[in-house]
């Protein structure tokens, strides 16, 4: 069980009063009053703690839209008086970070220095606590492995110069032996096997010291990185750097998004917006061109109409978050895409060609981007579904098991709460598996499913687990109304598609009905499982007794645990009575007229069309099938400002 | 999962070797293309539909053939190579890869066949790992006695080069170099690395016998939730439930697989043939003979659930093996041909984050979610997040207040929702100075107001001044935000 160093990042700011200092970046907020003859207002800066916090909130952030779990940061506040927590490992949301930090005061005028041996030890002793996850994995019996407890440490400070830092760095080295060493006799702490501390020095330029970014080693265990910025934007810039590193991510540049302005709303501009994510949405970029910069440019593709009812073939999905979160044309993407639009993203190609590379699109309030499959499909070519076993077939239930299907759609469910115990998918499978018990797959096998307008609720009650008394008087009524039908000789209704193959027409009007009751009894008593289901049951073999003598033999041979059986095989009731695989009854030959054998005979035919567009499942023909994507191409959806 | 036949074009491959079943010597490329030609023989027969192409390398490396499915076609150029001057591995390796990268790209599994004369190579290269950026299995075949010193001393740099793919193994002569000996190795490849999966497709108690296509790979590692898993793949795809086009949206996948229906194996040909190689040669026959014709019009559930996914624009939902699942739907290469294709996602049952874990999901109970639940932190971008990093973020933060405040008191609500939202942000940032030149904007936007104006828009504007200005030395209250001022004129526009 290993843990990345990105699973639980420390970051320790410096609240000494050496912070108070301003970052020396002059802010004008008088930009407009200009225009009118006023004193302007003096321009401000931001405090280096400002700083610090702005761009150390940022870095969490980024982390935090791209990885909603598993990610944790926690920080340390220091000064020369008193060094402590700002938010837990279960506090892990900007909003409750920037609240906690606005408990904080500015640093204190007194001079007071940071003591960085100190929060540093207290930021690798949280580290040695065990995460939510690393809890569970150490106390799960089953896995008999060894939690890997690994983490990072930033801390945003002033060092002494080239000298000082180097004699800092020994000390955090043992201060890292020491801790290690009391949480390896805590049971409640796991020793850190790997740490990175990455010290960030920061002034406003003026104070001169001469620290080169080094990166050193000490031991095994630890790594210790030193950087040198000037404060402000270059802070933020750094962490932003820095961001991508330890949690290797990657920058997309989406070229080319058009914007309509919001003065003239007639002309629209060509925008540009940086999108971060995970850099493994780039594998198939980062093939050719091994640099450390991972940033790619695609460009914009005017977005299609509905493109979300095909489904596309992608090799990833990941989350993003814009770079500049706050700019105009970020803000305008990432509403665009809120709104449940998608855009493609297109991969500019030397050769001119279009190859559409990614895709955004947003899934319950988070924008992902896609990595579409471009390469060449290994499944080019396939033999079509209708050339193998079961293609020839062309009376199946699609419309019903159509139904089905919409019966058992998935929905996520909140497991966290409410009192069942087992999970969903696992109820929805014992649901499909009752469901399926009985279940024809064609048409000309089935007389009940062709009478389904004259059986139903009983149908749909009795694949029910459980039934109530009102619903079996439902089911009772449908038997004795068939009972009605049968006694005044009314012709069953065979649905669609049924009266043309397999010559069920040719049955004899008793013939259906033996069928049909014989093939219902089947039905109910495989689905028969409580004492209600039981009473439906009871009444149908009563009416059927009353009914004919003759058929009485038949359905004692009706299995009533469905084995295993093939799909193919369903057991059929109506096989007993029609030769499975005759052509034309030798006892209605005589019966029947030179026109309907030719009819019969056609209607045994695959269904083969030399018309492009035909579907044999709807047995129509399209005409122009490409008229409508010829025109969705030509149409142009620019993006509006709101 | 395409294959790469890479092919050793040195000099040393014209080497005439003795063979214990042949009386004349055969040099080792003929014995390569023979070799190559039994596996394009086994290929013929198990996986029909496997895209193969030939590399050769020597100092250089050239794609003689690329990719296709015309096994007589590379057979024919198998036996019309060129050969040039030294082995060099590396430079065969990287024409592999090129190959495969510029045809399939980096998602496709790929299978690599190497084959070479078992002499070291001079200076043993630098290996990165993983040697290939794509999913790979790699076969080496070096064609030479097992017992050679030369091979001896190449076995460690061959175990390294699988080591650094991951997958693949040495594949020797067995018993010494002969004609047959030679075949066989090459067969054993097809018999360990090309065998077609076969399994059920089951939903409740409908089911049908299918084989997929391309066969997947029997186990794949990933890294899930911190841990290194495998997952195997059961042989039994399972329907779980379905779920419309829009709700599944498109989610990664690791591999894409055809679902083709087969015949139920028969009981008592499986008890007389039980190895896998007879009995795809049976379904082969199958394929042949009158019986396709029979087959055709037996009824398969697959049939009827690729009509039905087709018709409804929903894909089914299937678990493939412990946490891991996949969905079937109905897939077309061209507008004539449609098929039922099984695509696998990631491990675990979070593979997909818009739906929070596969097991979550459910379909006949009441108190319903519609898909794809909102996380329970917003992410930054929708929810008016304040970053002041760039100085245009706070001077359009502070033009908006100032649009508001200019229509006070109509936009009274909208004024100190802004107002509030930068004055928290001050407070988290210990940027007070922004407080106070927020006030002096404020006072100084009061002085200006046109006469015309409301009265309650002065009221409002100075206490707004007032109560952002803080009091040296003491905290500000961040929990408590600025209300508006309670005249007798305001209530009616406070919404």
């Amino acid at each position: 069980m290993s843990f990345p160093l990105s699973h639980k990042t420390v970051m320790v700011l410096d609240h000494g009063s050496d912070f108070l200092a301003s970052s020396q970046q002059m802010i004008d907020l008088d930009q407009i009053t200009k225009t009118r003859t006023l004193i302007p207002l003096a321009p401000i800066s931001k405090s280096l703690w400002s700083c610090s916090v702005e761009s150390s909130v940022e870095y969490c952030r980024i982390v935090w839209d791209i990885f909603p779990s598993g990610r944790l940061i926690r920080f340390v506040i220091g000064d020369g008086e008193d060094t402590r927590f700002l938010n837990t490992w279960g506090e892990q949301s900007v909003s409750q970070v920037m609240a906690s930090f606005g408990k904080i005061p500015p640093p204190s005028t007194a001079k007071n220095k940071l003591d960085i041996v100190r929060a540093v030890e207290m930021a690798l002793g949280t580290l040695c606590e065990p995460s939510e996850i690393q809890h569970e994995r150490r106390t799960n019996l089953d896995l008999q492995t060894e939690v890997v407890n690994r983490g990072r440490v930033i801390v945003i400070t002033q060092l002494q110069g080239e000298t000082e830092t180097l004699k800092l760095e020994k000390k955090l080295n043992t201060t890292l032996d020491i801790v290690n060493k009391v949480a390896t006799q805590d049971d409640k702490q796991v020793p850190l096997q790997e740490v990175e501390i990455i010290l960030i020095h920061t002034s406003p330029g003026t104070k001169e010291i001469s620290i080169a970014p080094s990166q050193r080693k000490y031991g095994t265990l630890l790594t210790i990185e030193a950087h040198k910025v000037t404060s402000g934007y270059f802070l933020s810039e750094k962490l932003c750097e820095l961001v991508q590193v330890h949690y290797d991510l990657a920058i997309t540049t989406v070229t080319g998004i058009p914007m309509k302005e919001e003065q003239n709303a007639n002309s629209s501009a060509n925008y540009d917006v940086e999108l971060l994510h995970p850099a493994a949405a780039h594998s198939d970029f980062k093939v050719d061109q091994s640099d450390e910069k991972h940033e790619v440019t695609l460009k914009w593709c005017t977005p299609r109409t509905a493109p979300a009812h095909e489904l596309q073939y992608c090799t990833a999905a990941f989350r993003i978050t814009p770079v500049d979160i706050n700019s105009r044309p970020s803000s305008c993407l990432t509403n665009f895409l809120l709104t449940g639009r998608t855009v493609m993203l297109e991969l500019p190609r030397k050769s001119g060609s279009k190859l559409l590379s990614h895709m955004l699109a947003s899934h319950g309030g988070e924008i992902y981007i896609h990595t579409l499959g471009t390469g060449r499909s290994a499944l080019e070519d396939p033999p079509s579904i209708s050339e193998g076993t079961g293609g020839r077939v062309t009376d199946y239930r699609i419309t019903d098991f159509g139904t089905f299907m919409k019966d058992h759609s998935l929905v996520p469910y909140d497991t966290s709460k409410g009192p069942t115990t087992e999970n969903p998918l696992d109820m929805t499978l014992a649901s499909i598996s009752r469901t399926t018990l009985y279940w024809p797959l064609i048409i000309s096998s089935t007389s009940v499913y062709n009478a389904q307008s004259h059986l139903e609720p009983l149908l749909s009650i009795i694949v029910k687990p459980s039934i109530t008394l009102d619903q079996v008087v439902e089911c009772k009524k449908v038997i004795l109304n068939m009972m009605h039908m049968e006694t005044k000789g009314s012709t069953l209704p065979l649905s669609s598609g049924s009266a043309g193959p397999r010559g069920k027409s040719g049955l004899k009007k008793e013939e259906q009905y033996r069928a049909l009751w014989a093939e219902l009894e089947q039905l109910v008593r495989l689905y028969c499982t409580t004492a209600e289901h039981q009473q439906v049951l009871e009444c149908l073999l009563e009416c059927k007794k009353s009914e004919t003598v003759a058929s009485l033999d038949a359905p004692k041979s009706v299995k009533l645990e469905p084995k295993a059986s093939h799909s193919s095989e369903n057991p059929s009731p109506s096989e007993d009575i029609k030769p499975k695989k005759l052509r034309v009854a030798p006892d209605l030959l005589g019966k029947t007229s030179l026109l309907g054998l030719i009819k019969d005979n056609m209607s045994r035919r695959p269904a083969t069309s030399m018309w492009l567009g035909y579907n044999p499942d709807t047995k129509k023909t399209q005409l122009y099938q490409n008229i409508k994507d010829k025109a969705n191409r030509e149409e142009n959806v620019p993006m509006e400002i709101p | 999962m395409p294959t790469v036949f890479l092919v050793d074009a040195s000099l040393s491959m014209c080497k005439p070797v003795s063979l214990q079943d042949r009386a004349e010597p055969m040099q080792i490329r003929h014995l390569a293309a023979e070799g190559l030609n039994h596996l394009l023989q086994y290929m013929a027969i198990h996986c029909k539909l496997e895209f193969c192409s030939v590399v050769v390398f020597s100092s250089l490396w050239e794609v003689v053939e690329p990719f296709t499915r015309d096994f007589d076609a590379l057979r024919d150029r198998l036996t019309r190579l060129q050969f040039y001057d030294k082995t060099n591995i590396e430079v065969g390796i990287e024409g592999a890869k090129h190959a495969v990268l510029q045809e399939w790209g980096a998602s496709c599994s790929c299978q690599i066949v190497l084959v070479t004369d078992g002499c070291t190579p001079r200076c043993l290269p630098q290996l990165n790992s993983p040697l290939f950026p794509f999913p790979c299995k790699l076969h080496i075949v070096p064609l030479c006695e097992p017992g050679s010193p030369q091979l001896k001393a190449s076995l460690p740099f061959y175990q390294k080069l699988i080591d650094s793919t991951g997958n693949g193994a040495i594949v020797l002569p067995e018993g010494g170099l002969s004609l047959k000996s030679v075949n066989q190795a090459f067969v054993s490849i097809g018999e360990s690395s090309y065998v077609s999966w076969q399994g059920r497709l089951v939903c409740g108690h409908l089911e049908s016998h299918v084989t997929l296509c391309p066969p997947p790979d029997p186990q794949i590692k990933r890294v899930y939730d911190f841990e290194q898993i495998t997952v195997k793949m059961s042989d039994t795809i399972e329907i779980c439930g379905f779920m419309s086009i829009p709700d599944v949206a498109h989610p990664a996948t690791v591999s894409r697989h055809l679902v083709l229906p087969i015949p139920a194996p028969k009981p008592d040909q499986s008890e007389t043939s039980p190895t896998p190689e007879n009995a795809q040669l049976r379904i082969e026959d199958g394929g042949m003979d009158d019986e396709a014709a029979d087959d055709g019009k037996q009824p398969s559930f697959c049939v009827l659930l690729h009509g039905s996914l087709k018709v409804e624009s929903m894909v089914a939902v299937c678990k493939l093996g412990a946490s891991w699942y996949g969905m079937l739907y109905s897939w077309a290469d061209s507008k004539k041909k449609s098929n039922l294709m099984l695509s696998t996602f990631e491990p675990g049952e979070g593979s997909v984050p818009w739906w929070t874990s596969v097991s979550s999901l459910g379909s006949n109970m009441i108190e319903k979610l519609k898909l794809p639940i909102k996380p329970a932190e917003k992410p930054s971008y929708s929810m008016n997040s304040v970053v002041w990093i760039r100085t245009t973020g706070l001077q359009a933060d502070i033009q908006k207040i100032l649009r508001h405040a200019r229509k006070l008191p109509e936009k009274m609500s909208a004024f100190y929702k802004e107002l509030n939202r930068l004055r928290r942000a001050a407070i988290s940032y210990g940027f007070y100075d922004l407080l106070e030149t927020m006030s002096s904007i404020l006072e100084r936007e009061c002085t200006l107001l046109p006469g015309t104006q409301h009265p309650e828009a002065a009221l409002q504007l100075s206490h707004a001044a007032s109560q952002l200005k803080v009091t040296a030395g003491e905290l500000p209250d961040i929990d408590t935000p600025i209300a508006p001022l309670k005249t007798k004129l305001s209530s009616s526009y406070m919404d």
